[in-house]
Protein backbone atom coordinates (compact mmCIF):
# COMPACT_ATOMS: atom_id res chain seq x y z
CA UNK A 1 0.00 0.00 0.00
CA UNK A 2 3.07 2.16 0.91
CA UNK A 3 3.81 1.78 -2.79
CA UNK A 4 1.13 2.73 -4.38
CA UNK A 5 0.76 6.09 -2.29
CA UNK A 6 4.51 7.11 -2.92
CA UNK A 7 3.33 6.53 -6.79
CA UNK A 8 0.54 8.44 -6.31
CA UNK A 9 1.99 11.36 -4.49
CA UNK A 10 5.08 11.53 -6.88
CA UNK A 11 3.33 11.51 -10.05
CA UNK A 12 2.60 15.24 -10.50
CA UNK A 13 6.14 15.98 -10.27
CA UNK A 14 6.75 13.85 -13.16
CA UNK A 15 4.38 16.10 -15.52
CA UNK A 16 7.15 18.59 -16.97
CA UNK A 17 9.34 15.25 -17.37
CA UNK A 18 6.53 13.60 -19.03
CA UNK A 19 5.92 16.74 -21.48
CA UNK A 20 9.39 16.94 -22.48
CA UNK A 21 9.42 13.29 -22.96
CA UNK A 22 6.62 13.98 -25.74
CA UNK A 23 7.98 16.69 -27.23
CA UNK A 24 11.38 15.76 -27.72
CA UNK A 25 9.46 12.68 -29.15
CA UNK A 26 7.14 14.37 -31.61
CA UNK A 27 9.52 16.35 -32.69
CA UNK A 28 11.65 13.70 -33.53
CA UNK A 29 9.34 11.92 -34.91
CA UNK A 30 8.62 14.91 -37.44
CA UNK A 31 11.83 15.51 -38.36
CA UNK A 32 12.82 11.68 -38.78
CA UNK A 33 9.48 11.77 -40.93
CA UNK A 34 10.59 13.83 -43.78
CA UNK A 35 14.06 13.22 -44.11
CA UNK A 36 12.83 9.90 -44.25
CA UNK A 37 10.91 10.88 -47.19
CA UNK A 38 13.59 12.90 -48.89
CA UNK A 39 16.05 9.74 -47.93
CA UNK A 40 13.20 7.39 -49.66
CA UNK A 41 13.31 9.27 -52.84
CA UNK A 42 17.24 9.39 -53.01
CA UNK A 43 16.80 5.79 -52.50
CA UNK A 44 14.97 4.82 -55.37
CA UNK A 45 16.59 7.20 -57.77
CA UNK A 46 18.65 5.34 -60.56
CA UNK A 47 21.24 7.84 -60.30
CA UNK A 48 23.68 6.28 -58.41
CA UNK A 49 25.10 9.45 -56.70
CA UNK A 50 22.35 10.29 -55.38
CA UNK A 51 21.47 6.90 -54.55
CA UNK A 52 25.01 6.87 -52.89
CA UNK A 53 23.97 10.19 -50.81
CA UNK A 54 21.10 8.36 -48.99
CA UNK A 55 23.31 5.12 -48.85
CA UNK A 56 25.83 6.77 -46.82
CA UNK A 57 23.36 8.87 -44.41
CA UNK A 58 21.76 5.15 -43.59
CA UNK A 59 25.32 3.35 -43.08
CA UNK A 60 26.75 5.77 -40.96
CA UNK A 61 23.51 6.54 -38.59
CA UNK A 62 22.52 2.76 -38.40
CA UNK A 63 26.15 1.80 -37.96
CA UNK A 64 26.12 3.77 -34.77
CA UNK A 65 24.94 4.09 -31.31
CA UNK A 66 22.11 6.44 -31.08
CA UNK A 67 23.90 7.58 -27.75
CA UNK A 68 26.81 8.77 -29.63
CA UNK A 69 24.91 10.78 -32.31
CA UNK A 70 23.38 12.42 -28.87
CA UNK A 71 26.74 12.98 -27.76
CA UNK A 72 28.26 14.69 -31.15
CA UNK A 73 25.14 16.63 -31.05
CA UNK A 74 25.31 17.75 -27.46
CA UNK A 75 29.22 18.00 -26.91
CA UNK A 76 30.78 19.25 -30.41
CA UNK A 77 27.80 20.56 -32.69
CA UNK A 78 25.45 22.42 -29.73
CA UNK A 79 28.30 24.67 -29.01
CA UNK A 80 29.49 24.88 -32.89
CA UNK A 81 25.56 25.77 -34.09
CA UNK A 82 24.46 27.08 -30.35
CA UNK A 83 21.68 24.89 -30.09
CA UNK A 84 19.83 24.46 -26.73
CA UNK A 85 20.05 21.15 -25.33
CA UNK A 86 16.55 20.20 -26.11
CA UNK A 87 17.03 21.02 -29.77
CA UNK A 88 20.31 18.87 -29.76
CA UNK A 89 18.42 15.90 -28.93
CA UNK A 90 15.69 16.42 -30.81
CA UNK A 91 17.64 16.96 -33.61
CA UNK A 92 19.88 13.76 -33.14
CA UNK A 93 16.40 11.76 -32.43
CA UNK A 94 15.26 12.81 -35.84
CA UNK A 95 18.32 12.24 -37.66
CA UNK A 96 18.43 8.81 -36.44
CA UNK A 97 14.81 8.35 -36.87
CA UNK A 98 15.29 9.25 -40.37
CA UNK A 99 17.66 6.91 -41.27
CA UNK A 100 15.11 3.99 -39.81
CA UNK A 101 12.22 5.37 -41.95
CA UNK A 102 14.18 5.89 -45.11
CA UNK A 103 14.27 2.19 -45.10
CA UNK A 104 10.66 1.94 -44.65
CA UNK A 105 9.53 4.16 -46.86
CA UNK A 106 11.83 3.01 -49.27
CA UNK A 107 10.35 -0.41 -48.90
CA UNK A 108 6.67 0.63 -49.10
CA UNK A 109 7.28 2.24 -52.06
CA UNK A 110 8.97 -0.97 -53.91
CA UNK A 111 6.60 -3.38 -52.64
CA UNK A 112 4.08 -1.06 -54.75
CA UNK A 113 3.29 -3.17 -57.94
CA UNK A 114 4.60 -1.96 -60.93
CA UNK A 115 2.05 -2.29 -62.56
CA UNK A 116 0.34 0.85 -61.31
CA UNK A 117 2.73 2.58 -61.93
CA UNK A 118 2.74 1.99 -65.48
CA UNK A 119 -1.10 2.11 -65.98
CA UNK A 120 -1.13 5.67 -64.33
CA UNK A 121 1.83 6.17 -66.70
CA UNK A 122 0.13 5.14 -69.42
CA UNK A 123 -2.82 7.56 -69.04
CA UNK A 124 -0.47 9.96 -69.94
CA UNK A 125 0.77 11.06 -65.94
CA UNK A 126 4.05 12.53 -65.65
CA UNK A 127 6.49 10.36 -63.08
CA UNK A 128 6.10 12.96 -59.94
CA UNK A 129 2.56 13.19 -61.15
CA UNK A 130 2.06 9.61 -60.36
CA UNK A 131 4.10 9.04 -57.77
CA UNK A 132 2.05 11.58 -56.04
CA UNK A 133 -1.12 10.35 -56.87
CA UNK A 134 -0.91 6.82 -57.36
CA UNK A 135 2.06 5.16 -55.55
CA UNK A 136 2.74 7.74 -52.56
CA UNK A 137 -0.65 6.90 -51.30
CA UNK A 138 -0.70 3.47 -51.35
CA UNK A 139 2.93 3.05 -50.19
CA UNK A 140 2.10 5.14 -47.25
CA UNK A 141 -0.78 3.08 -46.00
CA UNK A 142 1.80 0.21 -46.26
CA UNK A 143 4.55 1.81 -44.10
CA UNK A 144 1.81 2.48 -41.11
CA UNK A 145 2.72 -0.94 -39.48
CA UNK A 146 6.50 -0.81 -39.73
CA UNK A 147 6.24 3.62 -38.87
CA UNK A 148 3.79 2.88 -36.19
CA UNK A 149 6.72 0.53 -34.43
CA UNK A 150 9.48 2.81 -35.29
CA UNK A 151 7.46 5.46 -33.17
CA UNK A 152 7.19 3.47 -30.44
CA UNK A 153 11.00 2.97 -30.50
CA UNK A 154 11.16 6.52 -31.01
CA UNK A 155 9.49 7.29 -27.73
CA UNK A 156 11.57 4.88 -25.56
CA UNK A 157 14.98 5.70 -27.46
CA UNK A 158 14.30 9.78 -26.10
CA UNK A 159 14.94 8.13 -22.48
CA UNK A 160 18.58 8.52 -23.37
CA UNK A 161 18.55 12.23 -23.67
CA UNK A 162 18.84 11.93 -20.14
CA UNK A 163 22.64 11.82 -21.02
CA UNK A 164 22.43 14.81 -22.07
CA UNK A 165 21.15 16.19 -19.57
CA UNK A 166 17.53 16.33 -20.75
CA UNK A 167 15.06 16.18 -18.04
CA UNK A 168 12.80 14.19 -19.73
CA UNK A 169 11.22 10.97 -17.34
CA UNK A 170 13.49 9.08 -16.99
CA UNK A 171 16.11 11.54 -15.95
CA UNK A 172 13.58 12.82 -13.38
CA UNK A 173 13.04 9.63 -12.24
CA UNK A 174 16.67 9.16 -11.12
CA UNK A 175 17.16 12.81 -9.94
CA UNK A 176 14.01 12.40 -7.43
CA UNK A 177 15.30 8.57 -6.12
CA UNK A 178 18.91 10.33 -5.39
CA UNK A 179 17.06 12.80 -2.88
CA UNK A 180 14.23 10.28 -1.71
CA UNK A 181 16.07 6.48 -1.78
CA UNK A 182 12.85 5.08 -3.65
CA UNK A 183 14.09 3.96 -6.74
CA UNK A 184 12.08 1.01 -7.56
CA UNK A 185 8.68 3.53 -6.89
CA UNK A 186 10.50 6.24 -9.21
CA UNK A 187 11.32 3.97 -11.69
CA UNK A 188 7.90 2.34 -11.55
CA UNK A 189 6.24 5.81 -12.27
CA UNK A 190 9.08 6.26 -15.39
CA UNK A 191 7.48 2.84 -16.92
CA UNK A 192 4.10 3.70 -15.95
CA UNK A 193 4.63 6.75 -18.42
CA UNK A 194 6.12 4.99 -21.03
CA UNK A 195 3.48 2.40 -20.90
CA UNK A 196 1.18 5.19 -21.36
CA UNK A 197 2.68 7.37 -24.27
CA UNK A 198 3.01 3.41 -26.09
CA UNK A 199 -0.63 2.47 -25.30
CA UNK A 200 -2.09 5.92 -26.87
CA UNK A 201 0.75 5.33 -30.04
CA UNK A 202 -0.21 2.08 -30.86
CA UNK A 203 -4.41 2.69 -30.23
CA UNK A 204 -3.75 5.60 -32.85
CA UNK A 205 -1.72 3.40 -35.26
CA UNK A 206 -4.42 1.36 -35.47
CA UNK A 207 -7.07 3.69 -35.54
CA UNK A 208 -4.95 5.18 -38.45
CA UNK A 209 -4.34 1.72 -40.16
CA UNK A 210 -8.48 0.93 -40.03
CA UNK A 211 -9.36 4.01 -41.50
CA UNK A 212 -7.21 3.72 -44.37
CA UNK A 213 -8.14 0.58 -44.89
CA UNK A 214 -11.39 1.47 -46.59
CA UNK A 215 -10.64 0.15 -49.54
CA UNK A 216 -9.89 -3.16 -47.98
CA UNK A 217 -7.61 -4.89 -50.07
CA UNK B 1 -2.93 5.70 -87.90
CA UNK B 2 0.09 3.53 -86.68
CA UNK B 3 2.87 3.03 -88.48
CA UNK B 4 5.81 1.25 -86.74
CA UNK B 5 9.15 0.84 -88.61
CA UNK B 6 12.09 -1.41 -88.21
CA UNK B 7 11.65 -2.03 -84.42
CA UNK B 8 14.36 -3.61 -82.38
CA UNK B 9 14.49 -4.41 -78.67
CA UNK B 10 16.70 -6.10 -76.84
CA UNK B 11 16.69 -7.59 -73.24
CA UNK B 12 20.15 -7.78 -72.49
CA UNK B 13 21.43 -10.24 -74.73
CA UNK B 14 17.79 -11.04 -75.65
CA UNK B 15 16.86 -10.20 -78.74
CA UNK B 16 13.02 -9.62 -78.23
CA UNK B 17 11.72 -7.63 -81.42
CA UNK B 18 14.20 -8.27 -84.60
CA UNK B 19 12.79 -5.28 -86.97
CA UNK B 20 9.29 -5.15 -86.98
CA UNK B 21 7.33 -3.60 -89.23
CA UNK B 22 3.49 -2.87 -88.85
CA UNK B 23 0.84 -0.32 -90.27
CA UNK B 24 -2.34 -0.36 -88.77
CA UNK B 25 -4.91 1.55 -90.52
CA UNK B 26 -7.98 3.91 -88.44
CA UNK B 27 -10.83 1.50 -87.31
CA UNK B 28 -8.94 -1.52 -88.45
CA UNK B 29 -8.91 -4.02 -85.71
CA UNK B 30 -5.26 -5.98 -85.60
CA UNK B 31 -4.96 -9.66 -83.05
CA UNK B 32 -1.53 -10.93 -82.48
CA UNK B 33 -1.32 -14.29 -81.70
CA UNK B 34 2.10 -16.17 -81.56
CA UNK B 35 3.81 -18.62 -78.58
CA UNK B 36 4.63 -16.99 -75.03
CA UNK B 37 8.29 -15.38 -75.64
CA UNK B 38 7.84 -14.56 -79.10
CA UNK B 39 7.49 -10.37 -78.52
CA UNK B 40 4.01 -9.83 -78.46
CA UNK B 41 3.52 -7.78 -75.49
CA UNK B 42 6.75 -6.14 -76.16
CA UNK B 43 5.85 -4.87 -78.94
CA UNK B 44 2.40 -3.53 -77.81
CA UNK B 45 4.74 -1.76 -74.59
CA UNK B 46 6.89 -0.30 -77.10
CA UNK B 47 4.16 1.70 -78.91
CA UNK B 48 3.45 3.70 -75.95
CA UNK B 49 7.02 3.71 -74.57
CA UNK B 50 6.76 1.68 -71.42
CA UNK B 51 9.28 -0.55 -72.86
CA UNK B 52 11.82 1.64 -74.85
CA UNK B 53 12.82 0.32 -77.46
CA UNK B 54 16.75 -0.22 -78.64
CA UNK B 55 15.90 1.35 -82.78
CA UNK B 56 13.20 2.16 -85.34
CA UNK B 57 10.68 4.51 -85.64
CA UNK B 58 7.12 4.88 -84.20
CA UNK B 59 4.36 7.04 -85.59
CA UNK B 60 1.22 8.04 -84.22
CA UNK B 61 -1.33 10.29 -86.53
CA UNK B 62 1.84 10.48 -88.71
CA UNK B 63 3.82 12.41 -85.57
CA UNK B 64 7.11 10.72 -84.98
CA UNK B 65 7.83 10.17 -81.38
CA UNK B 66 10.75 11.10 -80.35
CA UNK B 67 11.58 9.04 -76.97
CA UNK B 68 13.60 11.70 -75.50
CA UNK B 69 11.19 13.87 -74.89
CA UNK B 70 8.91 12.86 -71.89
CA UNK B 71 6.12 16.10 -72.52
CA UNK B 72 6.02 14.34 -76.31
CA UNK B 73 5.51 10.65 -74.81
CA UNK B 74 3.14 11.83 -71.85
CA UNK B 75 0.74 13.66 -74.24
CA UNK B 76 1.30 10.78 -76.96
CA UNK B 77 0.06 8.00 -73.85
CA UNK B 78 -3.17 10.09 -73.02
CA UNK B 79 -4.02 9.03 -77.13
CA UNK B 80 -3.56 5.87 -76.82
CA UNK B 81 -5.38 3.38 -74.60
CA UNK B 82 -3.78 0.78 -72.89
CA UNK B 83 -5.52 -1.99 -70.98
CA UNK B 84 -3.18 -4.68 -69.43
CA UNK B 85 -3.08 -8.33 -68.62
CA UNK B 86 -3.63 -7.93 -64.69
CA UNK B 87 -6.05 -4.55 -64.82
CA UNK B 88 -3.41 -2.76 -62.40
CA UNK B 89 -6.77 -0.60 -61.53
CA UNK B 90 -5.61 1.92 -58.60
CA UNK B 91 -6.90 -0.03 -55.44
CA UNK B 92 -7.41 3.23 -53.17
CA UNK B 93 -10.11 4.94 -55.51
CA UNK B 94 -12.88 3.65 -56.40
CA UNK B 95 -14.43 2.86 -59.73
CA UNK B 96 -15.80 6.01 -60.66
CA UNK B 97 -12.73 7.17 -59.64
CA UNK B 98 -9.92 5.38 -61.40
CA UNK B 99 -11.73 6.56 -64.53
CA UNK B 100 -11.66 10.06 -63.63
CA UNK B 101 -8.32 10.33 -63.05
CA UNK B 102 -6.86 10.66 -66.14
CA UNK B 103 -9.73 12.84 -67.45
CA UNK B 104 -8.96 15.34 -63.90
CA UNK B 105 -5.14 14.89 -63.77
CA UNK B 106 -4.08 14.76 -67.56
CA UNK B 107 -6.54 16.49 -69.79
CA UNK B 108 -7.19 18.61 -66.80
CA UNK B 109 -10.75 18.15 -67.32
CA UNK B 110 -12.89 19.75 -64.09
CA UNK B 111 -14.26 17.14 -61.59
CA UNK B 112 -17.62 17.71 -62.87
CA UNK B 113 -17.00 17.10 -66.38
CA UNK B 114 -15.10 14.35 -65.63
CA UNK B 115 -17.70 12.83 -63.38
CA UNK B 116 -19.94 13.04 -66.41
CA UNK B 117 -17.54 11.74 -68.87
CA UNK B 118 -16.51 8.81 -66.83
CA UNK B 119 -20.07 7.94 -65.63
CA UNK B 120 -20.72 7.45 -69.62
CA UNK B 121 -17.73 5.15 -69.97
CA UNK B 122 -19.20 2.80 -67.07
CA UNK B 123 -22.43 2.71 -68.33
CA UNK B 124 -20.45 1.41 -71.39
CA UNK B 125 -19.44 -1.51 -69.77
CA UNK B 126 -22.17 -2.17 -67.94
CA UNK B 127 -21.09 -1.66 -64.61
CA UNK B 128 -23.42 1.67 -63.94
CA UNK B 129 -24.38 0.11 -60.36
CA UNK B 130 -20.54 -0.34 -59.25
CA UNK B 131 -18.99 3.35 -59.53
CA UNK B 132 -18.62 3.53 -56.15
CA UNK B 133 -16.99 0.69 -55.16
CA UNK B 134 -13.29 0.05 -54.95
CA UNK B 135 -11.87 -2.54 -56.94
CA UNK B 136 -11.52 -5.34 -54.19
CA UNK B 137 -15.03 -5.80 -54.28
CA UNK B 138 -15.02 -6.91 -58.15
CA UNK B 139 -14.73 -9.94 -60.04
CA UNK B 140 -11.86 -10.14 -62.53
CA UNK B 141 -14.12 -9.61 -65.22
CA UNK B 142 -15.64 -6.61 -64.01
CA UNK B 143 -12.38 -5.09 -62.89
CA UNK B 144 -11.00 -5.95 -66.54
CA UNK B 145 -14.25 -4.09 -68.24
CA UNK B 146 -13.36 -1.02 -65.40
CA UNK B 147 -9.99 -0.56 -66.84
CA UNK B 148 -10.92 -0.57 -70.60
CA UNK B 149 -13.53 2.20 -68.98
CA UNK B 150 -10.56 3.90 -67.87
CA UNK B 151 -8.81 4.15 -71.03
CA UNK B 152 -11.92 5.11 -72.99
CA UNK B 153 -12.44 7.82 -71.06
CA UNK B 154 -9.33 8.94 -72.31
CA UNK B 155 -11.33 9.51 -75.68
CA UNK B 156 -8.40 7.13 -77.37
CA UNK B 157 -7.51 7.38 -80.84
CA UNK B 158 -5.78 3.74 -81.01
CA UNK B 159 -6.42 1.06 -77.85
CA UNK B 160 -3.90 -1.43 -77.33
CA UNK B 161 -4.77 -4.50 -75.44
CA UNK B 162 -2.26 -6.45 -73.76
CA UNK B 163 -3.31 -10.36 -73.33
CA UNK B 164 -6.72 -8.83 -71.68
CA UNK B 165 -8.39 -11.80 -70.71
CA UNK B 166 -5.49 -14.58 -69.86
CA UNK B 167 -5.62 -13.52 -65.87
CA UNK B 168 -9.41 -14.19 -65.92
CA UNK B 169 -11.29 -17.35 -64.75
CA UNK B 170 -13.17 -18.42 -68.05
CA UNK B 171 -16.58 -17.58 -67.28
CA UNK B 172 -15.41 -14.23 -66.83
CA UNK B 173 -13.66 -14.14 -70.50
CA UNK B 174 -17.06 -13.55 -72.48
CA UNK B 175 -18.13 -10.50 -70.64
CA UNK B 176 -14.61 -8.71 -71.34
CA UNK B 177 -14.97 -10.04 -75.12
CA UNK B 178 -18.32 -8.47 -75.54
CA UNK B 179 -17.04 -5.58 -74.45
CA UNK B 180 -14.09 -5.07 -76.65
CA UNK B 181 -16.22 -6.60 -80.08
CA UNK B 182 -19.06 -3.53 -79.41
CA UNK B 183 -15.44 -1.60 -79.37
CA UNK B 184 -14.71 -2.94 -82.66
CA UNK B 185 -17.99 -2.32 -83.81
CA UNK B 186 -18.35 0.88 -82.90
CA UNK B 187 -14.95 1.66 -85.36
CA UNK B 188 -12.35 1.84 -82.25
CA UNK B 189 -8.79 0.98 -83.38
CA UNK B 190 -7.37 -1.60 -82.08
CA UNK B 191 -4.43 -3.82 -81.58
CA UNK B 192 -4.89 -6.72 -79.81
CA UNK B 193 -2.85 -9.49 -78.13
CA UNK B 194 -4.61 -12.04 -77.34
CA UNK B 195 -4.58 -15.87 -77.05
CA UNK B 196 -8.65 -15.89 -77.91
CA UNK B 197 -8.65 -17.12 -81.21
CA UNK B 198 -12.33 -17.18 -81.48
CA UNK B 199 -12.11 -13.16 -81.04
CA UNK B 200 -9.64 -13.08 -83.59
CA UNK B 201 -11.45 -14.92 -86.16
CA UNK B 202 -14.23 -13.01 -85.77
CA UNK B 203 -13.10 -9.61 -85.17
CA UNK B 204 -10.34 -9.04 -86.53
CA UNK B 205 -9.39 -7.33 -89.60
CA UNK B 206 -5.86 -8.96 -89.64
CA UNK B 207 -3.92 -11.52 -87.84
CA UNK B 208 -0.11 -11.26 -87.17
CA UNK B 209 1.85 -14.06 -86.45
CA UNK B 210 4.94 -13.30 -84.40
CA UNK B 211 7.46 -15.61 -83.47
CA UNK B 212 11.29 -15.19 -81.76
CA UNK B 213 11.27 -11.53 -81.96
CA UNK B 214 9.47 -10.87 -85.98
CA UNK B 215 6.19 -11.09 -87.72
CA UNK B 216 5.93 -14.62 -89.43
CA UNK B 217 2.49 -14.02 -91.37
CA UNK B 218 0.08 -11.35 -91.88
CA UNK B 219 -3.20 -11.89 -93.04
CA UNK B 220 -7.14 -11.87 -92.77
CA UNK B 221 -8.31 -14.54 -90.01
CA UNK B 222 -9.06 -16.82 -92.75
CA UNK B 223 -5.67 -16.85 -93.81
CA UNK B 224 -4.17 -17.24 -90.81
CA UNK B 225 -6.36 -19.79 -89.25
CA UNK B 226 -7.40 -21.60 -92.25
CA UNK B 227 -4.56 -21.37 -94.72
CA UNK B 228 -1.68 -21.07 -93.13
CA UNK B 229 1.76 -20.49 -95.11
CA UNK B 230 4.59 -20.52 -93.02
CA UNK B 231 5.33 -23.85 -91.13
CA UNK B 232 6.11 -21.95 -87.71
CA UNK B 233 2.16 -20.54 -87.64
CA UNK B 234 0.82 -24.10 -88.83
CA UNK B 235 2.69 -25.85 -86.19
CA UNK B 236 1.49 -23.11 -83.36
CA UNK B 237 -2.12 -22.96 -84.24
CA UNK B 238 -2.19 -26.71 -84.61
CA UNK B 239 -1.17 -27.09 -80.97
CA UNK B 240 -3.97 -24.69 -80.01
CA UNK B 241 -6.77 -25.03 -81.94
Amino acid sequence: MEFINVIIKYIPLFLPAAWMTIQITVLGITIGVLLGLAGAFLRISDKWWVNAIARIYIFVIRGTPLLLQLFIFFYVLRQALSLDSMTAAFLALGLHNGAYITEIFRGSIQSIDHGQMEAARSLGMSYPRAMIRIILPQAFKRSIPPLGNQFIIALKDSSLASAITINEVLLQAQRLAAANYKMLEMLTIAAIFYLFYTSIFTWLVNRLEAWLNVDSK
Amino acid sequence: MLRIENLHKSFGDLQVLEGIDLQVKKSEVVVIIGASGSGKSTLLRCINFLEYSDQGKIYIEGQLLNEKNEREINQMRARVGMVFQHFNLFPHKTVIENVMEGLTQVRKISKFEAKKIAYKYIEKVGLTDKEKVYPAMLSGGQKQRVAIARALAMEPVVMLFDEPTSALDPELVGEVLLVMKELAREGMTMVVVTHEMGFAREVADRVIFMDDGQILEVGTPEDIFDRPQNERSQAFLSAII
